[in-house]
């Protein structure tokens, strides 16, 4: 059996800055084609994402069969659109700067749109990727098998040579974290950076990340904080794990602020309903938050946790269990 | 059994099911492989093709989000190809978080930006009215002959401060682009507006408290907080690179409790919430305040040695007592400036140790045998009979009565206990900190919410303390720049106050009065005038207002009143220049425009505010089109300017700096610009200022360019050293207990001038936001995530990540009630004036309240109005600012001016259909 290579992110670091996407969007997707791709996209949840309603697109696999779902909409991805500059500024007429045409219901449309009655409102921010699914549905509904699973590190690719744009792999991923380049035809996606995981460098989300949130590294490792994270400590868990891909691609769940009571003191009541944390992260997120909180609790007493220590990463480069060589 | 123990195994067993899973779900595949085998990868070598690039070089963008995050950058084919943080940085202090990587997404478009639609690539003369948008391509040649003529016109007829040369802040957080500027400034005498109060930053309340408006340390201080209160400051989108501190210390088991009305990303990220009813700030504080008191959770001998808390207040005139009130006339001890306390040892009031008009200098605030009372009443016997005296601490309590939880609980919308609660975890936390951004001086009481920080900070021991006291910036030292700014002239810079220049030159009065009634513009008018005849600010009325260059700066944007500041003050110039890379609405209505390089294109270095690292800027590729960097165009402007006054004959203008005669001399401007050629290029420049600055490694500008960052001097805590760069003020009062450059000496929160006392201001208090009548709603702005100020709102792919247009923040209910749904414009109004954006519906916007990011252009709006169409405040300018002659409190540019405010103003919206065709409309700024 090969080997894993995974990421955690910590959702109670990440603030929405779309670093990560501006990096992954400069470093893989800048060509004519790829103007509505983010490999890596942040969306505010609750809400409808990136692809819009991409939960509602089915795929996956149910009871071990492979579903294949919609084909998510080009106009529920937004994208780039360039403006008028030369228009607005220097051709004489009064029209206002803007995109050159209207980008529609944009990747972050929802950034910031909190649900719920204020003040007890919630809302947190989801950055999502190519799970590199150990059981990949897009591999599975490939017809000319051009998605494949490399032996060394686990990546999912989709051989630019071998696709020819049947798209039936954006049908059955369930993340909708595949897309097609309708310049050249084929269907493309997150690489996890590999060309630079060989090189020992982390991928450029998560190197690039500021919030320092986002760890990587292979599953095996045990001495690793992936697998510290997800199978010791179990507070990292995969998104929707009912698709039953088995991603590769871990969350630490969100714990948001003290709620309110209906007189406006503070509530013990969880901000986020449990119920919606379960949608996302299945029924583990009960345990994983009740570790979360009783190590927060520890550190507020002054006594030592692991967990949190693990979380801080006090060394940047700690997040990184690949060797990490400069590159400059 | 350990979890290590239980994890391997149920990992084992796991990946044994996952590995069945496999086999048995691709074993047709993996039959069909054998018999055709598939090989895969061959293609993978385009990608790592892709990560491949010719040259790399360090740099950074060195602008006002004051980030200067060190960076990668990578070219490829000629061009920059992409940007990638350098990422490894150090700690400050044991036990903390590293700073890397940093960075942000508005530093990872640049590579993409600097070749962006937007960019200006050659000098541009109008061609058409102004702001029309027809432009003709001119020369360096033409463009600095024609701007030197007519500067060389307005500085002989009218005076150089008739020329306003604001420099922004597109430019100056790069050193030698700010030392050129500056060393322009002091050359020839414009008059330069000052940017901070300016923009509404400058926490004057900390000036009035501390001496010094900037107290701050490291941002690596955060994660030794205990306790912090994230005050009207949204550090997660605003501090995008630092702001993993703040996580960081939760998890370390600190409180993280942000107060702000909306739940801003900062609030979502915090372990608690608290959301006061906006611009009551002050009353929470205050509130805050009694509770302290009342718990008596005080460090009482850091109160008594560092605070005017237990100075002696007269309790007949309200005004402190002092050796004039002791000593007649004449007598060696009556000295206005000694203050006193009663000492509970020997039972007398005793001089309040370095007070004094000239204390001696070896005196320090340490008390020695003193035991300073801080609670009673007693008789002290003076020449004209005995008065009763009491203390700061005092009259402090008896103000906070009116303070109770309970009693402030309508006023800020929150309950009693949860103010109660925050309050205990504060003063029970060791340290706690208040981190403060600009937005509290923003409202134009903005300084009493800072003094009640204060007084929390000051009451629990925090001020100064490592992981407490109030955060706001640090601004590092800029002596090297100063010593090529005033090389061979001394200082003879002329720094206006920008909210004064445009009530002077702006219908600010005007407006004022019809927006918030007449009464209201003739109190502050009042107040004005009687401040400029007592001498304590000047009259900028008096200096006529012809030329502006606009270096890098964007006030069409931004202005308080902008509306009407554009249709005035703006358009009345004669003349307006704009150096700038990227086109904004200040470009658009300028008459030249000169393209400046990009970030990229140059050499430079930054230094960061709350990061100890010195960041070099260096050219990964030339400048595209004929874009220069600023020096460059300062030099060929000087070069101009000198021509003109040699072709003219024009001898050396008298002038007067400072009260003193000098003269300027023009035709010698360009060997003074360059230090009679000392300095060639930007280049000279930078090692000129690394070589002559303070706390500064010396290192060659080659050396710090392999690097990348090299760590300042004295900076390896979360508090800047002594011998640093950066301002040591505070803790060599906290620490070394140095007086405070304050009237008392100490950190002073009653301030017994007559205009205080007249306006009930004496002590931190709370007074309501003002509204404007018959508008209901509060609309609150914050600096943006997705953009430096007015800077990169127009990038692409930003844009596409926003709502592809301007947004506000708008509560359910409100939009409701009147018929808005998501997505939809609206129009913004109230009676100054109105703007069109896209209603953006959350429930996480307090009721009757809107919040809006700055910064969006004016030209990405219908009508070109953007939300200086409905901020009516240019002319609130409150009279305890205006005042002088007394100690501290003095009109000094920049640190104690006015503050331009943006907050105090209400509004309402409506829905806003678009008929027929999409266009701009007529443009809104023109007069007739």
């Amino acid at each position: 059996m090969g080997k894993q290579v995974a990421m955690v992110m910590d959702l109670n670091k990440c603030i929405g800055c779309q670093a990560c996407t501006a990096a992954c969007k400069s470093l893989w997707t800048d060509d004519e084609g790829q103007e509505y791709m983010l490999w890596n996209n942040v969306e505010t949840r609750p809400g409808p994402g990136y692809p819009r309603d991409w939960e509602q697109d089915g795929g996956g696999f149910a009871d071990g069969q492979l579903q294949y779902g919609e084909l998510p909409e080009r106009s529920a991805h937004g994208g780039e659109i360039p403006l008028n500059h030369e228009q607005a500024f220097s051709s004489g007429t009064e029209i206002r700067l803007q995109q050159k045409e209207p980008m529609g219901y944009g990747a972050n449309q929802d950034e910031d749109t909190s649900s719920g009655t204020y003040p007890n409102n919630y809302h947190f921010y989801l950055p999502r990727l190519c799970n590199h699914c150990t059981k990949p549905a897009c591999l599975e509904a490939c017809p000319v098998r051009a998605i494949y699973k490399r032996e060394q590190d686990g990546i999912v690719l989709v051989d630019q040579d071998k696709c020819q744009g049947i798209r039936m792999c954006n049908r059955a991923c369930p993340y909708d974290k595949v897309y097609f380049n309708y310049v050249i035809k084929k269907s493309q996606k997150c690489i996890f950076c590999f060309p630079r995981v060989e090189q020992g460098v982390a991928p450029a989300c998560a190197r690039q990340c500021p919030g320092r949130l986002r760890f990587v590294g292979m599953l095996e490792d045990e001495d690793g904080p992936i697998h510290k994270l997800v199978y010791q400590w179990k507070v990292a868990l995969p998104l929707h794990p009912e698709y039953g891909t088995d991603p590769n691609v871990f969350y630490v769940p969100p714990i948001l602020p003290s709620s309110f009571d209906e007189q406006g003191r503070f509530s013990e009541d969880p901000r986020v309903p449990m119920d919606y944390l379960r949608y996302l992260f299945g029924p583990e997120v009960d345990a994983a938050l009740i570790t979360m909180h009783e190590e927060i609790e520890r550190k507020k007493a002054g006594k030592a946790s692991e967990l949190m220590d693990l979380l801080i990463a006090r060394e940047w480069k700690s997040l990184f269990n690949i060797p990490d060589v400069r590159v400059a | 059994m350990s979890q290590v123990d239980i994890g391997r195994r149920e990992f084992i067993q796991s990946s044994g099911v996952l590995a069945a899973g496999l086999s048995l779900r691709y074993g047709a595949l993996s039959d069909a492989v054998a018999e055709t085998p598939l090989v895969y990868g061959q293609w993978e070598d385009l990608m790592r093709q892709k990560w491949t690039w010719d040259s790399v070089v360090h740099g950074s963008r060195g602008v006002n989000c004051t980030g200067h995050c060190a960076f990668n950058i990578y070219v490829k084919n000629g061009i920059v190809w992409r940007e990638e943080q350098q990422g490894e940085y150090g700690h400050s202090g044991e036990d903390t978080p590293d700073y890397g990587p940093r960075g942000c997404q508005k530093g990872l478009r640049q590579a993409k930006y600097m070749y962006g639609s937007q960019r200006i690539l050659y000098p541009l003369k109008r061609a058409g009215k102004r702001g029309e948008g027809r432009w003709e391509r001119i020369s360096w040649d033409q463009a600095t002959r024609e701007i030197a003529g007519k500067f060389v016109d307005y500085a002989v007829e009218h005076g150089p401060e008739s020329i306003s040369f604001a420099m922004g802040t597109a430019m100056i957080l790069k050193r030698a682009a700010l030392a050129a500027l500056f060393r322009f400034a002091n050359l020839t005498g414009v008059s330069v507006p000052e940017t901070f109060a300016g923009v509404g930053d400058l926490p004057i309340g900390a000036h009035m408290t501390l001496g010094m408006a900037l107290p701050c340390d490291t941002m690596a201080a955060v994660f030794k907080s205990r306790c912090c209160l994230i005050w009207m400051c949204n550090p997660a989108a605003t501090r995008i690179p630092d702001a993993h501190f703040f996580w960081e210390a939760r998890y370390n088991g600190a409180e993280i409790i942000t107060i702000s009305p909306d739940f801003s990303p900062t609030a979502m990220r915090s372990s608690k919430w608290v959301n006061p009813k906006p611009g009551t700030d002050a009353a929470l504080a205050m509130a805050m305040v009694h509770t302290i008191l009342a718990d008596r959770s005080i460090e009482w001998d850091y109160v008594r040695e560092q605070t005017d808390l237990p100075f002696l207040v007269r309790t007949d005139n309200r005004k402190f007592l002092r050796g004039t009130d002791l000593y007649p006339s004449g007598h060696e001890n009556a000295d206005s400036n000694v203050f006193y306390l009663w000492d509970e040892a020997t039972g007398s009031a005793v001089r309040a140790p370095a007070t004094g008009e000239k204390p001696d200098e070896n005196e320090t605030l340490q008390l020695g045998r003193i035991k300073p009372a801080l609670e009673g009443r007693w008789a002290v016997d003076t020449p004209d009979g005995q008065v009763e005296v009491t203390t700061v601490f005092e009259l402090v309590k008896k103000l906070a009565e009116d303070y109770a939880p309970e009693k402030v609980s309508e006023t800020t919308g929150l309950h009693p206990d949860v103010i109660r609660e925050v309050a205990r975890i504060f003063s029970s936390a060791k340290p706690a900190m208040i981190y403060a951004g600009y937005r509290s001086a923003k409202w134009l009481h903005g300084d009493k919410i800072q003094r009640a920080w204060l007084l929390m900070c000051a009451l629990t021991g925090n001020t100064g303390r490592e992981g407490g006291g109030m955060q706001t910036t640090q601004l590092p030292k800029a002596d090297g720049v100063m010593k090529y700014a005033f090389a061979g002239t001394g200082p003879r810079l002329r720094v206006a106050a920008l909210s004064l220049w445009d009530y002077a030159h702006a219908n600010h009065k005007e407006v004022t009065a019809q927006v918030y009634g007449e009464e209201f513009a003739e109190y502050i008018d009042r107040h004005h005038r009687e401040s400029v005849a007592r001498g304590w600010i000047p009259d900028y009325a008096k200096t006529p207002w012809k030329m502006a260059i606009f270096a890098g700066l964007n006030p069409a944007n931004w202005r308080a009143s902008g509306k009407s500041w554009r249709e005035t003050a703006f358009e009345d110039l004669e003349t307006i220049v704009a150096t700038t890379p990227d086109w904004s609405t200040t470009a658009m209505y300028a008459d030249y425009v000169l393209p400046v390089a990009h970030h990229y294109e140059r050499q430079d270095i930054a230094l960061e505010g709350r990061t100890p690292y010195m960041q070099v800027i260096d050219r990964a590729v030339p400048p595209v089109g004929e874009s220069a960097d600023d020096w460059e165009i300062m030099a060929r402007l000087a070069r101009a300017i000198a021509k003109v006054a040699v072709e003219r004959g024009i001898p050396p203008v008298d002038d007067h700096i400072y009260g003193r005669p000098i003269k300027r001399d023009f035709s010698t401007l360009e060997e003074q610009f360059t230090l009679d050629g000392q300095i060639g290029d930007t280049r000279d420049l930078v090692q000129f200022i690394i070589d002559n600055s303070f706390g500064l490694p010396k290192i060659s500008f080659d050396e710090l360019s392999a690097k990348g960052i090299v760590r300042v001097d004295d900076a390896e805590g979360t508090q800047f050293g002594k011998q640093s760069a950066y301002n040591y003020q505070l803790l060599a009062s906290v620490v070394d207990k140095q007086p405070y450059k304050t009237l008392t000496a100490r950190q002073q929160f009653y301030i017994d001038h007559d205009w205080f006392l007249k306006e009930g201001e004496q002590l931190p208090m709370h007074r309501d936001p003002i509204s404007i009548k018959g508008y209901p709603l509060r609309m609150l702005m914050g600096h943006a995530r997705h953009g430096v100020h007015s800077l990169y709102r127009d990038d692409s792919l930003l844009l596409s990540l926003q709502r592809g247009e301007p947004d506000i923040y708008v509560n359910r209910d409100d939009a409701q009630e009147r018929g808005v749904a998501d997505g939809e414009l609206i129009r913004v109004f109230n009676s100054y004036g109105s703007f069109i954006a896209n209603a953006h519906l959350t429930s996480g916007m307090q009721p009757g309240s809107l919040f809006m990011y700055h910064g969006w252009d004016p030209m990405m709006f219908r009508n070109r109005q953007n939300f200086g169409a409905v901020i009516p405040t240019g002319g609130l300018i409150k009279p305890t600012s205006l005042v002088g002659d007394y100690g501290h409190l003095n009109f000094k540019t920049p640190d104690n001016v006015p503050n331009q405010t943006f907050s105090d103003f209400t509004c309402d919206f409506e829905r806003y259909s678009e008929t027929g065709h999409e266009s701009a409309g007529n443009t809104g700024l023109g007069r007739s």
